[in-house]
């Protein structure tokens, strides 16, 4: 998140915004990431069980994690234009479940929110909190196409450390960060 | 109805649970790391290079829903174009265990963990599959459990054990 751990609330929801897939997208998506005959193979696509070509899943999660980034980017300039300094946001360590429910078909339009579940301070890295959020994603007909648990990093504002943990931050920008990183 | 993209390959009566998959390998470029970020992952850490050294990732590196996507890629090519797949049901436990950094090379294994047939569904079995992504130093850089359908063969055979 783009605002300091501190001023996170729980059960905060951000709108995402929405995103119409088109059958180019969906084919060109999927001969990069998901070749499968479903999504790249229109014709091949009417004899499975969707009747028709559809996204790879990943595909509209990809899309997801691009308008959370946009929000987030969009949330720093609003606190930059009241003179509020923006809060930053680390990589993810994961993502606890990720359920794909309505297929996405051509021209669909996906509309996406994430809701802020619940935070805590990083037991591996000093100065980082940890954010759990859902990520949902619903269609045009309101229907669910994917619900997700993910996890985020998030600078501690509040956070003044000792030589020892100074240390133990630089250390973690080393390549080994792997371990660290472990919840 | 049979389908007959998908008649001659393995269905869901081919597989069994313990089946180990070797996935083949991609080498991660910048300019694929580059390219992707621009279009899902756009924060600095995985478009400049001075932005990545500063951040937690310690280098240019690919986004996680890059590495993820590519190892999805290595499993259609090594498994799921060659299964009357039926599409994925979703993921658990996705974790990113170290970053894909400029210059390394993926690949890795997939086992079968679990088999079930599908309750509501006769026709349809559920295959669980787990990754384990390494890069070329065999360090293990993502981890993840993807659910996906299969159909069966005979969908009248009775269900047994454990259906979902």
């Amino acid at each position: 998140m783009t605002r300091w751990f501190e001023d996170i609330t729980e059960n905060e929801t951000f709108p995402l915004g929405d995103y119409t897939f088109t059958e180019a997208e969906i084919i060109r998506f999927g001969k990069l990431y998901d070749p499968q005959y479903f999504h790249i193979d229109p014709d091949k696509a009417k004899f499975s069980h969707f009747g028709g070509p559809i996204a790879s899943g990943w595909h509209t999660v990809c899309v997801g994690h691009r308008k959370m980034v946009d929000a987030l980017f969009a949330e720093e300039e609003r606190l930059r234009v009241i003179g509020q300094e923006p809060g930053v946001s680390g990589p993810s360590p994961g993502v606890n479940s990720m359920v794909f429910k309505a297929p996405v078909r051509p021209s669909d339009t996906v509309t996406y929110e994430m809701i802020v579940t619940s935070k805590r301070r990083s037991n591996s890295i000093p100065g980082w909190g940890l954010l759990f959020y859902r990520l949902n994603a619903t269609n045009q007909h309101g229907d669910m196409v994917y619900s997700a648990e993910i996890v985020g990093f998030s600078k501690l504002r509040d956070y003044k450390p000792t030589p020892l943990q100074k240390l133990t931050i630089w250390a973690a920008q080393l390549p080994v960060i792997g371990k660290l990183l472990r919840r | 109805m049979t389908n007959p993209v998908t008649i001659d390959r393995r269905h869901y009566e081919d597989l069994a649970v313990g089946e180990v998959i070797t996935l083949g390998t991609i080498k991660v470029t910048k300019e694929m790391i580059i390219t992707f970020a621009k279009e899902f992952d756009p924060f600095p850490f995985h478009l400049d290079e001075k932005a990545a050294k500063k951040s937690l990732l310690g280098g240019l590196a690919s986004s996680g829903w890059q590495t993820a996507a590519l190892s999805l890629r290595m499993l259609v090519d090594a498994f799921l174009s060659k299964i009357a797949s039926a599409g994925g049901l979703g993921f658990d436990n996705l974790k990113w265990k170290m970053p894909v950094m400029k210059g390394d090379t993926i690949g890795g294994t997939v086992t079968i963990t679990g088999l079930r047939r599908a309750h509501s569904h006769p026709e349809w079995g559920i295959v669980t599959l787990a990754f384990n992504i390494t890069n070329q130093k065999g360090q293990p850089v993502m981890s993840m459990v993807l659910n996906n359908l299969i159909d069966v063969r005979d969908p009248k055979a009775p269900i047994t054990g454990d259906a979902a």
